[in-house]
């Protein structure tokens, strides 16, 4: 009570001093009273004029980057940074190598928890890093105008979502290419502007080749091999109408080792068995085509563009060869924002909006073996004297029609290590082609069982 | 043993069309030094190696120094929970790299460390495997000795800096060679305790010369040959102690 008094006459004494002051300047201050409003009103000016000159320049957006891309495809995403930067001088980008895949997956997971993370990575399975931590920010930002999300190929698109929702944006994305030796298949006699359509017509074409063209006279000299085995067995599995994997809610089960997948398993048996593939040699797979003693080789289109700047090399592509509907399943890296502040998240969506334009993702995607993304991208000049210039881009790009993936799940990786063993189990004669997969779906489904 | 160094030091030679010759080829078509401007060309090497040469060498004077009291400790001297203590440390050794170097990170995140020297060489600083190895010979200087220096007046730092030292050079100088080569070789925790690129050593400078598009191995192999020229140094420095060790422990690195 005694507060509450004091409180009322404090303040009818305000009021008072207030009134009084009031009346003091309507009887006969308004003359200096206009002058105090006038400074104010320089006053107010000027601090305006300082909030527009000082506040934005000390209000630079900050942004780190990350990116899993070395050599000359960093040098190339190193560049696009510096151009966007120039650009927009009120961003300054600090941006770092984070090393392969591997290594930026744990450098990332590592920041992540000490609040030290990029606001924006280029990273292999980056929607492990947004969409599995219920972060899907630039889901609600694909409808940016100035984005055009239908320009980005749809296979493309399954590339970066976790439990079907889009978390990252595609970027350095590559298929599988098969290529070919000119000189093997000119001594063998072979015309490929036909080329085989099918697998089994692979196979014979393949079978010939290695039957009489070997041009080194090696007695180690094969028909047909591939770089990255998983890779090409999940091209194989969808081609022939088996989805890898099985996806029921947000449930996630092996789905390779039904009927489908064992035709694909046998296949990869009877290239072995008919000796047009060796046995396990697949690391090695890349140095033979290169030195002549192999005639097809099915690796990244990424090798497309140093290749074709080799003049030694005669090589060239055929499309992949199909089972029963042609595809090819993607790879590559995916720009992700892990920013956290609502201002940071959107300067990084500015950047990633840059990068993954029509004119600098075509770039990168031709100065790195990269694919182009979008499909406006494809009509770009530049583009279309690349196609001109070596037919292998042709190859590469119209797959991107028939390119497909499967969404990201935590397990992926496993699941490639385990298809990788069940493979080479069948190869060497260890365990029947569906006895290998089988074994690969229960220890797959034990690992996503925890 | 002699077979990968010869094969780097020719590979460092070679054109491309040479590394890739299958069968391979030994000898390069023609011997220019191309290779080793494109390593200058690609990355700021000189910065990379200085950062190598400066880390590696603090990181092992500091390891050895500690390790060295350590094991003196371990070995000369009673105190209470020292069995214990002896076996935590032993325990460390079986904890891989991977395991820990996210708590790792995370300690020296809230500490600061990120982009500084300081991370970059006190998280490193594994000293079990070292202090073991100095442990195992300062147990073989019999204890008589020191009893006669603490009657000629030595205190314990007296006694570590003037028996225990000199009689176990050839133990510290095999330990330096394996805390030397540890930390030269190191990429994971430089890679997760840098971002920029001043700060990175030479291991990770190697990695920027691997591509996913495919590694032009010549111009590595020409980046490796100028990687192992400190180890090469330090090993001649320390080859007589190294082969004593060997003699005396069996190890070999």
């Amino acid at each position: 009570m005694e507060n509450t008094a004091r409180a009322c006459v404090l303040a009818g004494n305000m009021n008072r001093e207030l009134g009084t002051r009031m009346r003091a300047n309507n009887r006969g201050a308004i003359p200096q009273g206009g002058n105090t409003m006038k400074k104010s009103v320089m006053i107010c000016i000027v601090m305006l004029a300082l909030i527009a000159v000082v506040i934005p320049a000390g209000a630079q957006t900050k942004l780190k980057v990350w990116f899993a891309v070395s050599g000359d495809s960093g040098e190339t995403f190193k560049a696009l940074l510096e151009k966007y930067k120039a650009a927009n001088p009120n961003v300054s980008i600090e941006y770092s190598y984070s090393g392969n895949y591997a290594d930026t997956a744990t450098k990332v997971s590592a920041a992540l928890l000490s609040n030290t993370a990029p606001d924006v990575a280029l990273m292999a399975a980056g929607p492990l890093y947004t969409g599995a931590r219920d972060d899907f920010f630039i889901e609600s930002k694909l409808n940016d105008p100035d984005f055009n999300k239908d320009d980005i190929y749809p296979g493309v698109w399954d590339y970066a979502k976790y439990n079907g929702r889009i978390c990252a944006v595609p970027y350095g994305i590559s298929t599988q290419v098969m290529y070919y030796n000119k000189a093997i298949i000119e001594k063998a006699g072979i015309n490929l502007k036909n080329p085989p359509k099918t697998w089994n017509e692979f196979l014979q074409v393949a079978k010939t080749a290695q039957t009489k063209g070997n041009i080194t006279g090696t007695p180690d000299f094969w028909g047909f091999d591939v770089t990255d085995v998983p890779w090409l067995f999940k091209t194989m599995l969808n081609q022939n109408e088996n989805s890898v994997i099985s996806v029921k809610g947000t449930k996630i089960s092996p789905a390779f080792n039904d009927d489908k997948g064992v035709e694909v398993a046998n296949f990869w048996k009877k290239l072995i068995d008919e000796k047009v593939m060796p046995v396990g040699q697949h690391s090695n797979a890349e140095k033979k085509f290169l030195a002549g003693n192999l005639a097809f080789l099915a690796a990244t289109s990424a090798r497309i563009s140093r290749w074709s700047k080799d003049p030694n090399l005669k090589i060239d592509a055929i499309p992949m060869p199909y089972f029963k509907r042609p595809s090819v399943a993607l790879g590559g890296n995916v720009l992700v924002i892990l920013a956290k502040d609502p201002k940071t998240k959107e300067a990084a969506w500015d950047l990633v909006k840059f990068l993954a334009s029509k004119e600098n993702q075509t770039s990168f995607a031709l100065n790195t073996g990269y694919l182009p993304i979008r499909k406006s991208g494809l009509t770009l000049p530049e583009a279309k004297a690349a196609v001109t210039e070596n037919p292998m881009y042709a190859i590469a790009f119209d797959q991107l029609d028939i390119s497909w993936s499967y969404w990201h799940f935590e397990q992926m990786g496993t699941m490639d290590q385990l298809l990788a063993q069940a493979v080479d189990a069948l190869e060497r004669g260890a365990l029947t082609p569906k006895a290998a997969l089988d074994k690969a779906a229960k220890e797959l489904q034990a690992e996503i069982d925890g | 043993m002699i077979f990968p160094f010869v094969w780097m030091m020719l590979s460092s030679f070679k054109t491309p069309a040479d590394v890739y010759n299958y069968p391979p080829k030994w000898i390069p078509s023609s011997f220019k030094f191309t290779n080793y401007e494109e390593v200058f060309k690609k990355i700021p090497f000189i910065r990379f190696y200085a950062n190598s040469i400066f880390v590696s060498v603090v990181q092992t004077v500091l390891q050895i120094a500690i390790s060295a009291m350590g094991a003196f400790a371990f070995a000369k001297l009673e105190f209470p929970l020292k069995n214990k203590l002896f076996a935590f440390m032993q325990s460390s050794l079986f904890v891989p790299e991977i395991v820990t170097i996210i708590p790792l990170f995370l300690l020296a995140a809230s500490a600061g460390l990120i982009d500084t020297y300081t991370g970059l060489i006190v998280a490193e600083l594994n000293c079990a495997f070292t202090t073991l190895l100095i442990m195992s010979f300062f147990q073989t200087i019999p204890n008589e000795l020191i009893d006669a220096a603490k009657v000629d007046g030595c205190g314990y730092i007296r006694v570590f800096l003037e028996i225990m030292l000199p009689n176990s050079k050839t133990a510290i100088g095999t330990a330096s060679l394996f805390a030397f080569l540890t930390h030269w070789r190191s990429y994971m925790w430089p890679l997760i305790i840098t971002n920029d690129v001043k700060m990175r050593t030479l291991p990770i400078g190697l990695k920027y010369l691997v591509t996913e598009t495919g590694t032009e191995y010549q111009v590595l192999m020409a980046a490796s040959v100028m990687a192992i020229v400190p180890v090469l140094i330090v090993y001649m420095l320390m080859e007589k102690e190294f082969v004593q060790s060997i003699t005396l422990t069996g190890l070999k690195t």
